[in-house]
């Protein structure tokens, strides 16, 4: 699968070739930065200086290439189908070959990064359990209630939460039982199938 | 309840007050005596020291003994965390989202069906997992589960 890349796009980054191969990799480290922390006005500020190009180049080099790598990374596009992309730039093989480099050695970390921009359902983080008795209550005395109380820790956008819930124990061994069953799903032929054939 | 004794043909000529009275009295003393499991010499030694009659604590006795529910309505009246009553869940195949394509990832999501002690409903709790949480979270309410069972032969 190919890359398309707009006019304007293509725009940010026909700056590339004139800012050097030096430059290259110093706006490539400014790109990463600005995905794992977002924008850095003054980062972009000193590599102009230092590299002595003017601000906005830089910037337009950097927001091209951030937009280059998280698309690529989105679709996973292979080494032959990237560098066929960036062919209709017309860079030299060097600056070519700088790029193929930079998405492969960060692919992965930029596809984490994505990763958790999905939307999400709380997801289970851990489970603590006790075994109680209830020997009486204000309605009933001279009680034997077995009990298993819990506490279910659950993640919810970076805030974890802790809910206490109870059970009795026939139920307990009900959850147990349509729990390994959905386990065992995962093992049938159908979903085996499934996985097989959607990579 | 007070509509139905009230009600009822047999006691028309009894001052309402009083029936409520006695009905009152007669409800709470059920009730005492099943949450305390009293035997039927501990009600009559309690009636005789209300000043009733040997027929009428017969007759009580006599009733008390052919009613088992109170036990079972006491068992369930009073507080305790949110009760879990069942569970359902959901396999899923994880393709793409707007963020990222090619995620295939499988994951799983649990509903527990709750209750609460007050209202009887409660929204569920659901939570998404993958499998190793999945088996996690089931490997602990199998520890839990052995552990009952250990407690139950002691």
């Amino acid at each position: 699968m190919l890359l398309v890349l707009s006019a304007e796009h293509r725009a940010h980054l026909g700056c590339l070739p004139r800012a050097g191969g030096a430059a290259v990799g110093e706006l490539g480290r400014l790109a990463l930065e600005q995905l794992r922390r977002g924008a850095a006005p003054r980062a972009c500020e000193t590599a102009a200086r230092k590299l002595n190009i003017g601000v906005d180049t830089i910037q337009h080099g950097v927001e091209g290439l951030v937009y280059l790598l998280t698309e690529s990374s989105k679709l996973m596009i292979s080494e032959v189908d990237f560098q066929d992309s960036i062919h209709v730039l017309g860079f030299s093989d060097e600056l070519n070959k700088s790029l193929l480099q930079l998405y492969l050695d960060n692919r992965k970390e930029i596809r984490s990064i994505l990763g958790e921009l999905a939307p999400r359902l709380p997801s289970y983080h851990s489970l603590e359990w006790r075994l109680d008795v209830q020997l009486a209550s204000r309605s009933l005395r001279q009680q034997i209630k077995p009990a298993v109380t819990m506490k279910l820790h659950l993640n919810q956008n970076e805030d974890q939460t802790a809910q206490v819930l109870q059970t009795d124990p026939a139920t307990l061994l009900h959850l147990i039982q349509q729990l390994e069953q959905a386990l065992g799903e995962m093992k049938m032929n159908h979903c085996r199938r499934i996985v097989r054939n959607m990579k | 309840s007070n509509s139905s004794i009230l009600d009822d043909p047999d006691l028309k000529d009894i001052d309402p007050t009083v029936l409520k009275h006695c009905h009152a009295a007669a409800a709470t003393c059920i009730l005492e005596a099943g949450k305390q499991n009293a035997d039927i010499s501990a009600i009559s030694t309690c009636l005789e020291d209300c000043k009733l009659d040997r027929e009428r604590i017969e007759q009580f006795c006599t009733e008390y003994q052919r009613r088992e529910l109170v036990t079972v309505v006491s068992f369930s009246i009073g507080r305790s965390p949110l009760h879990i009553t069942d569970v359902s869940w959901r396999l899923e195949y994880q393709i793409k989202n707007n963020q990222l394509h090619k995620t295939y990832q499988p994951s799983y999501l649990v509903t527990l069906n709750v209750e609460n002690s007050d209202s009887g409903s409660h929204p569920d709790v659901s939570f998404s997992c993958t499998m190793e949480q999945l088996q996690d979270l089931v490997g602990k309410l199998k520890d839990a589960a052995k552990s009952l069972e250990r407690a139950t032969q002691m």
